[in-house]
């Protein structure tokens, strides 16, 4: 587990920015969007999840109000902003592009 | 609101939440949820609460992590939120100044006044007091004068420098030195320099190191020890060499001897002496006693004061007195410091008043502003108390009115720098001839630092006014109770009229103070000085000794120099004089009248002298009352004559005709025949009466350095150019120094009154300005606080006019009592100015009349305003207004 959080550790932000722009959700919700979307493949520390969403609101990326939770108890909600929207973009091209880059490194043209 | 905008939403709810419960009870969330899911999934719950953990990571250090980050990111935010209010407070400031910009004319008038005035006036203590001297340490140096019975300023004698120095106990070294100015020949047309012989010991005792290459050796200090170097200032090195090294070791040709460059003072260095070139001097025990020439300045000892450094000097001068008495006898020595020396307890005095002055003006400013917010705040009582019902808190509305003081007054800053930035020069201009070191008046960094410190504590002062009554109305409920009832805010009504009638009162005193000082100013520049400087041209020259060694080759030079001059065409006439009028010198001579027994001690006879030449009485226009003036034919070998001036005249030989009498001087045998009595003139200070002046032949008494006068039929300055040529014609290594209209001096005689008007009127019309203001602002309050008893009068038939009077009354009222008192507080203080004074009573009654008249009838012009809105108001709306 170790050693895939270090691996992902620049990609867990993009995760969690994806998972949130599909609306508002809590701390938990957002690890099982993530754990769900990977199949469990993708396994994280899941606490460093937190450190990372509390940077990514000091960056301005996501926002945070508080609500109610599935089961009426009151939670933080994260919710991505318009400059975390921008963020994602940016993100998931340079993605392709690495994507793309290694795809031709692995299987030639 | 966009830098707050991510977080406007959350802040309400967040805010209060502390960091530390927010991640635990996120964290304890999450766990929990996961427990639950094991749980659901058939783990038992003490292993899914494991498992949960496990998964999870070490709990702690998250916890700790987020709470870090948690916290950063909300002080970020306070921050954020701190400067976007100040941001909308400021932003609101600038639109409540633009919806009434009447207010905000007069208000940012009001302060570029006040801090404008008081900017640039500290700006002229800072350049004469607090800017440091050039020199290290200067607090240790001093001034050494020679005391006789008759001045206290006194220079010393190469004997007793050398003896003082010696025989001190207190110094650590001294320094003398000699006004010595030179010629500079090559390169250019000759040039007169002002030259400074001093020596070696001079640099050392004022702290002061080269720039470049060095100061004199000890051995150039000694007699015989060696001429021929010379010392650079920086000023002199730009203009001549460029600023460049190469100078050192080039040679210098000074009045006919050649100088090698051998070192550049610092900048700023020759600023207190004025000299371009700095030569050697080396005095000598064997010179005569008697023949006081040198300045003389020390440094003393660490831990010396200049009071035992002066009961030193007091022992070695009466041992001197002792030694010597032929020469010594009532000759002591007195101490200065360079501060008083330079400044002077009187100047420093001067500043100081001015400082205090202007520190009155600026609290006038303040008060006239706060009156102003203050009549304002009536009106905007509705506004504050709407915010306070929406949940402005009671801080965040204390804020918003100081942001909107403390802007306005910020502007006013702005506009009042502008205002010492564009007085500075004048007042340098003017104060050049007369305020030691104004010349160094300009705005730097601690004048800007003084003006925006003033407006931003002005700012906050008159700010507090309209808080203050916010805090402290009547009314119950607490301020939030007393805002949203819209009650009235009364303020100290009292002390604002005190305040008003006080400004009145001191613009009052210092109109008065103008008025004197310029009435004196313009009858000083309308005094006769007994010649006609219009249409005259001057020229200064000094002929060096080594070429002009005999007094017959001066006398040559000169008569045929006047000669040639005299024949230029526009040229009237040309003559020539030791000391021209108005040029800052004066040479006397005792002398006892032939026939007449010599009088008791304390009557002996003084006049001052001039040598002239014939052409001098036509060309400066002084006229011939008795006799005849000086001729051709008073030459060297002819009879000794004296033309006097009519007081000498008067004076001397009362109901007697002078001319046949006969003067004798000390040194010479044989007696000076009075020839001739012409018009008095003045030429040391316009204000003073003219003094006995006796005109000698410069034939007969010929000196190396004159001053040329040259009247013209046209423009004195057209014939300049003619008159250098023909000098050069004559000697073309010799400079011509001084050449300028004669009038230009006369001119720069009343600068020092001129400097003193221009303060004066500087401060009244502020104090008049700001007066105007406070009768303004505190008519219009009145007019506001009274809305519903106006609208009740005019509901009941009272008309317009009634109430205009009225309100006029209250304004005019005001300014009366204050015209009352700032006059006699004028006569009682007036008295002081009766030294500064010319022609003018201290009491003079036009003056008095003439400020009250201006000052009621501006405080009506005033009052009109306001008056005439009160007349206008609806009744109606008046008494539903509240």
């Amino acid at each position: 587990m170790a050693d895939s959080t270090e691996l992902l550790h620049g990609t867990l932000d993009t995760l969690i920015l994806r998972t949130l722009s599909w609306g508002p959700r809590h701390g938990y919700a957002v690890a099982r969007w993530i754990q769900e979307i990977s199949s469990d493949a993708l396994q994280i520390g899941e606490g460093s999840l937190y450190p990372a969403l509390y940077r990514l609101e000091r960056k301005g990326w996501v926002e945070t109000e508080w609500g109610l939770s599935e089961t009426n108890r009151e939670v933080k909600l994260y919710r991505l902003t318009a400059a975390g929207r921008a963020r994602l973009k940016v993100e998931l091209a340079q993605w392709r592009e690495f994507s793309s880059a290694v795809a031709k490194v692995l299987y030639g043209t | 609101m966009p830098p707050l905008g991510r977080f406007a939403r959350p802040l309400r709810r967040l805010w209060k939440i502390p960091v530390a419960r927010e991640v635990d009870a996120e964290l304890a969330f999450h766990l929990e949820m996961r427990t639950r899911e094991y749980i659901a999934g058939g783990m038992d719950p003490a292993a899914a609460r494991a498992e949960a953990t496990r998964r999870f990571g070490d709990v702690a250090e998250i916890n700790a992590t987020c709470q870090d980050l948690g916290r950063r990111r909300d002080d970020e935010m306070r921050r954020a939120q701190w400067i976007s209010e100040l941001g909308q407070d400021v932003r609101y400031a600038l639109r409540q100044l633009r919806a009434n910009p009447g207010f905000a004319a007069v208000a940012v008038l009001t302060l570029a006044l006040g801090i404008g005035a008081s900017t640039t006036i500290f700006g002229v203590a800072n350049a004469v007091l607090l800017r440091p001297l050039p020199f290290g340490e200067p607090a240790r140096l001093v001034r050494l004068f020679g005391v006789t019975a008759t001045t206290d300023q006194f220079s010393a004698s190469e004997p007793d420098y050398l003896d003082w120095r010696a025989q001190n106990r207190t110094f650590a070294d001294m320094g003398a030195f000699m006004m010595r100015n030179v010629s500079l020949v090559g390169g250019g047309e000759p040039e007169q320099l002002p030259a400074l012989g001093v020596t070696p010991s001079f640099f050392r005792v004022l702290g002061v190191r080269p720039l470049a290459g060095r100061v004199f050796a000890e051995e150039e200090g000694r007699p015989g020890g060696g001429d021929g170097v010379v010392v650079l200032s920086h000023g002199f090195w730009l203009r001549r060499f460029g600023g460049n090294h190469r100078a050192l070791g080039q040679t210098l040709s000074l009045s006919g001897a050649s100088y090698e460059v051998v070192g550049v003072m610092p900048p700023g260095f020759e600023s207190v002496w004025g000299a371009d070139v700095w030569l050697p001097l080396a005095p000598a025990p064997t010179s005569v006693r008697a023949d006081h020439g040198l300045g003389v300045i020390g440094r003393l000892r660490p831990g010396a004061t200049a009071a035992r450094a002066a009961s030193d000097m007091r022992d070695v001068a009466a041992q001197l007195t002792a030694q010597y008495p032929e020469s010594n006898k009532d000759y002591s020595v007195r101490v200065v410091t360079f501060a008083d020396w330079l400044i002077g307890a009187e100047l420093r005095a001067r500043v100081i008043v001015l400082l205090v002055a202007v520190g009155l003006l600026l609290l006038m400013a303040c008060a006239n502003v706060a009156n102003l917010l203050l009549a304002r705040a009536g009106a905007r009582s509705r506004e504050i108390s709407l915010r306070a019902a929406l949940g402005a808190g009671r801080g965040r509305i204390v804020r918003q009115l100081l942001t909107e003081s403390v802007v306005l007054s910020l502007v006013g800053a702005a506009f009042g720098v502008a205002f010492a930035v564009a007085a500075v020069p004048v007042l340098r201009e003017a104060g050049a001839d007369s305020v030691a070191r104004i010349n160094e008046l300009t705005v730097d960094w601690r004048v800007l630092t003084f003006g925006i410190a003033a407006s931003l504590l002005t700012g906050l002062l008159f700010g507090l006014a309209p808080v203050g009554a916010l805090m402290t109305g009547s009314g119950g409920g607490g301020l939030h109770g007393r805002l949203r009832s819209g009650a009235r805010i009364v303020g100290a009504g009292r002390l604002r009229a005190a305040l008003i009638v006080a400004s009145v009162a001191m613009a009052v005193l210092l109109l008065v103070g103008a008025g004197l000082v310029g009435g004196s100013w313009m009858k000083l520049t309308r005094v006769d000085p007994g010649f006609r400087a219009g249409g005259v041209l001057t020229a200064q020259l000094t002929l060096p000794r080594v070429r002009y060694p005999e007094v017959e080759r001066q006398e040559a030079f000169y008569t045929e120099a006047l000669r040639r001059i005299a024949a230029v065409p526009g040229v009237r006439s040309a003559g020539a004089t030791n000391i021209a009028p108005f040029s800052g010198g004066d040479t006397g001579i005792p002398f006892t009248v032939v026939g007449r027994a010599p009088t008791g001690e304390g009557e002996a006879l003084e006049a001052s002298w001039r040598s002239v030449t014939p052409g001098y009485f036509a060309a400066l226009g002084v006229p011939l009352r008795r006799g005849r003036v000086i001729a051709e034919a008073d030459g060297r070998r002819a009879p000794k004559v004296v033309v006097i001036s009519e007081t000498m005249a008067r004076r001397v030989w009362p109901g007697v005709d002078p001319v046949g009498q006969a003067i004798r001087v000390p040194r010479d045998t044989t007696p000076w025949m009075v020839v001739g009595v012409v018009g008095d003139i003045r030429d040391q200070a316009l204000q003073d009466e003219p003094v006995a002046l006796m005109y000698l032949s410069f034939a007969q008494v010929t000196w190396p350095s004159m001053w040329l006068v040259v009247r013209t039929a046209g423009e004195p300055g057209a014939a300049a150019g003619a008159v250098r040529r023909e000098i050069w014609s004559l000697d073309p290594t010799l400079p011509v120094a001084e050449v300028q209209p004669l009038s230009r001096l006369v001119s720069a005689a009343a600068a020092e009154p001129r400097f003193t008007m221009l303060i004066f009127a500087l401060f009244a019309a502020a104090a008049l300005a700001l007066a105007v203001v406070g009768v303004y602002g505190i008519v219009a309050y009145g007019v506001t606080q009274r809305r519903r008893e106006i609208g009740g009068r005019l509901a009941l038939g009272a008309r317009p006019r009634q109430i205009v009077s009225d309100t006029l009354r209250h304004g005019v009222g005001l300014a009366a009592l204050g015209a009352v008192l700032g006059l006699g507080v004028a006569y009682a203080l007036s008295r002081f100015l009766a030294t500064i004074l010319y022609g003018v009573a201290p009491t003079n009654a036009a003056t008095y009349v003439g400020v009250a008249v201006v000052i009621v009838s501006c405080a009506a012009l005033a009052s009109l305003a306001p008056a005439r809105r009160a007349s206008r108001l609806d009744p109606v709306q008046a008494l539903r207004s509240e």
